[in-house]
């Protein structure tokens, strides 16, 4: 019977035989959930006879300790201190977490479809027992030999973590296929030799998140003029905020770009989108180059570094401000050669004062700069100000140290929120004052630009060749005149 | 206000009532002395297949309690449905997958096939012979690849069931770390009161009581050290010092008894097994079942 398993599924016999365990199954559950039943129901009898006030032994436990508490400072004098004071013997007490299985995805009603992102499928649904609008996220399985995909266990890790008002709240996890199902396939697994699939028990997991009604990507896109600064600075701050509170937690997102920034109607705005997301250590783990969606992507990333850090996600909150001030993507290059040298352009190119060690990295040595660079003066240098016109020089400063080519003399989170910047006129406006924008999500479906996907888990991180970023490519046609430099692109 | 989500970092999801009082496998028939002897030689398995495939401690700490939590409550997983074995494996296997050491299926059935192997392995609870004199046959404990080929299914397998039963809560936070930090508030600097206090720490993972499912890290942090300190002959400060870490004297004190009762229980299933061996799939749990009714029948 093993050896004929392999052609399991055009044997009716053999298919028959799955049948009935299968049934088996279900009677045995069904006998054993009776069962519980009636355990229940005794015990309810037991408990009701035996005393009044037994309610629940683990609740005693923890309710014990505070009686414990009442009844001492109560009839026990031998502790003056506690007599003394006994607001200071309040004890912390952790938020209790439980867990559970998974629930079924049909306890929601899929209503619309929002997007589909490098990492998934999302709609909107609807609790069915409690009518919340909530965003349906479907992992991709991507059968992987190593069973389930580390990415999405990380994802959910991450973001069960990640309680922050600037945090997309993930509610909980829940799978497509019933229990019987599943256990009775493990059964059969345990004669049979081979069933096809990997994991067909898990082919269908979805988080289910808080609904937001845009994500920033398509709001920039209709809108008609960018937002005000006062605007900027709030969802800056607020973005800031959530990742300060992800670095403080150990974890790098590692795909920050605004269609992961999800905004509400009440001028809230989440980070979302963990596919890339993950813990980080120090000493730091071996950590894969291929993240970070290429048009915020950071030029260590680009150049080969084989250690990040959190740098990376500050790079890219770097691109995000200066997309939120222009509504346009701020670098976005077609390939990683071309992304090198547009960031390269608005920056200028790196030089050994304000990048000491970028020569070693392994993409680098390829990289021929220009003869004569110009040094534009500073640490980081400062960006062209007529790239951004209606920025203030606090405003500035920020965003190009946010921009410094050299990782390290880029600021961390904390640092950004103590700038000046947050501090001078205009304040940023508050969250309540914040205009509000019909949801492309909530009702219909999207429009979709092109935008570049984030890189794809298990391929090669690309040998680069950057010989060609400033003119080395003798057979590129068009030129543009970057900073103090000619460029032309490939 | 610090974000008392913050907290998450140092606490655990933790048992219910109704979890610690029904468990699955109880409601299929299997006696809770049962159920208490295959779960603790299940978290032995566990802790000698990490320490095997060379997995930091906390890896195997986390994969033990990813183990316990998984047979915890009536919609857990029962003995008479997912072998031990497995459980084991597929826990083991996902926690390194999360963590900084990530491992290969192919690694863990190795190890696996040799703990399990009823002539080589080192664990008493399978290989009640002890040691051979002469080294067994190496197909005795050798995986073929016909062997790997079914294990990696049902490892990966066995890892989604895990999952889905524990609603995907992966996270599990250590008293390892805390217990130095509160060393140091305490200003212990004996390096035996520390070692002693992590033995306690590990001991406890194979605990009948389930501690790491029913006290948060920092209770079990302060009764490891309590115990290392009187056991080393440390003087602590004298006052009610728990109590800054917000553990009271109550939970110190049954987690005192919890932990010191370790050794004696674990002496006790040896005895209890004696050179038998404890279920650790399925059929054998069936066997052990069927094999304690026919003996209460007989007498």
């Amino acid at each position: 019977m093993a050896s004929k398993s392999r052609w399991a599924d055009d044997d009716p016999e053999t298919e028959a035989i799955l049948a009935q365990r299968k049934r088996e199954k279900e009677e045995k559950r069904r006998a054993k959930a009776e069962k519980q039943h009636q355990l229940e129901e005794a015990q309810k009898q037991k408990d009701a006879a035996a005393n009044a006030d037994s309610e629940a032994p683990p609740k005693k436990r923890r309710r014990l300790s505070n009686d414990q508490q009442d009844d001492e400072s109560a009839t026990e004098p031998q502790s003056k201190e506690r007599q003394d004071k006994p607001a200071a013997r309040k004890l912390l007490r952790f938020p209790v977490h439980e867990w559970g299985p998974c629930r079924h995805v049909d306890n929601f009603e899929r209503l619309n479809h929002i997007e589909e992102g490098s990492y998934g499928w999302v709609s909107r649904a609807k609790d069915i027992t409690t009518s919340e609008i909530v965003a349906l996220k479907k992992l991709k399985m991507d059968n992987s030999p190593d069973g389930f995909p580390v990415t999405g266990l990380r994802e959910i890790q991450t973001l069960l973590e990640a309680r922050h008002s600037n945090i997309v709240y993930l509610r909980e996890i829940v799978m497509g296929k019933t229990m019987d199902e599943y256990s009775g396939i493990n059964h059969a697994l345990q004669r049979d030799e081979d069933l096809p699939c990997p994991c067909p028990t898990t082919n269908r997991v979805f988080l289910v998140m808080d609904f937001l009604e845009h994500d920033l990507k398509s709001l920039l896109d209709d809108m008609r003029e960018p937002f005000l600064p006062s605007e900027i600075k709030t969802l800056l701050a607020q973005l800031l905020s959530g990742l300060d509170f992800l670095h403080s937690q150990w974890i790098m997102h590692r795909d920050l770009k605004t269609s992961n920034l999800l905004m509400n109607n009440r001028g809230e705005i989440k980070i979302a989108d963990f596919g890339m997301a993950r813990y980080y250590g120090d000493p730091p783990p071996k950590l894969t180059q291929l993240v970070v969606t290429l048009w915020y992507r950071s030029p260590e990333l680009l150049l080969g570094a084989e250690k990040y850090g959190t740098e990376i996600d500050m790079w890219s909150i770097g691109c995000i401000f200066g997309e939120l001030l222009t509504k346009e993507p701020l670098l976005q290059g077609k390939n990683e050669v071309d992304q090198v040298s547009k960031i390269f352009a608005l920056t200028g190119p790196p030089t050994s004062q304000t990048w000491p060690n970028f020569r070693s990295l392994p993409n680098a040595k390829s990289l021929r700069l220009p003869q004569t660079p110009s040094a534009p003066s500073g640490n980081p240098p400062l960006l062209p100000r007529a790239k951004f016109p209606f920025l203030t020089n606090n405003g500035l400063h920020l965003l190009s140290s946010l921009l410094a080519l050299n990782p390290s003399s880029r600021p961390n989170t904390q640092e950004c929120l103590a700038h000046p910047y947050f501090r001078e006129d205009p304040r940023p406006k508050p969250k309540e004052m914040f205009p509000t924008f019909p949801s492309k999500a909530g009702m219909e479906k999207r429009r979709r630009r092109e935008t570049p996907e984030a890189p794809k888990r298990g391929q090669e991180a690309p040998k680069l060749d950057f010989a060609s970023v400033f003119g080395g490519n003798p057979s590129s046609e068009g030129g543009e005149t970057g900073a103090g430099f000619t460029l032309r692109l490939g | 206000m610090a974000n008392p989500s913050g907290l998450k970092y140092l606490s655990n999801a933790l048992a219910t009532l109704d979890q610690l009082s029904n468990s699955s496998s109880s409601i299929d028939g299997v006696s809770p002395d049962l159920e208490t002897s295959i779960r603790f030689a299940g978290t032995q398995l566990t802790q000698a297949a990490g320490v095997l495939l060379r997995l930091s401690q906390d890896i195997i700490s986390q994969a033990v309690v990813t183990f316990t939590r998984f047979w915890i409550g009536a919609e857990g997983g029962s003995l008479r449905i997912y072998s031990v074995k497995d459980v084991s494996a597929a826990a083991l296997y996902m926690t390194a997958k999360l963590s900084f050491q990530p491992t290969s299926p192919r690694s863990v059935l190795n190890v696996y096939a040799f703990l399990l192997s009823q002539d080589a392995s080192p664990l008493w609870f399978i290989n009640p012979k002890g040691s051979p004199e002469t080294p067994p046959a190496p197909e005795t404990y050798c995986l073929t690849e016909g062997g790997y080929q079914s294990g990696r299914l049902v490892l990966l397998r066995t890892e989604s069931i895990i999952l889905r039963t524990l609603g995907f809560n992966t996270h599990v936070a250590l008293p390892h770390t805390i217990t130095l930090t509160y060393l140091q508030t305490l200003g212990v600097s004996s390096s035996a009161v520390a070692r002693r206090s992590f033995e306690y720490l590990n001991a406890a993972l194979l605990s009948p009581q389930l501690l790491y499912v029913t006290h948060q890290p920092n209770a079990l942090a302060v009764a490891a050290i309590y115990l290392a300190a009187r056991e080393e002959g440390v003087k602590l400060v004298d006052d009610e010092w728990w109590e800054v870490f917000d553990v009271d004297r109550e939970e110190l004190g049954f987690l005192v008894v919890g932990m010191r009762s370790m050794e004696g229980f674990a002496r006790a299933e040896r005895e209890k097994w004696q050179g038998r061996t404890i279920p650790m799939v399925v059929d054998q749990v069936d066997g052990e079942i069927e094999r304690r009714r026919m003996m209460e029948e007989g007498e």
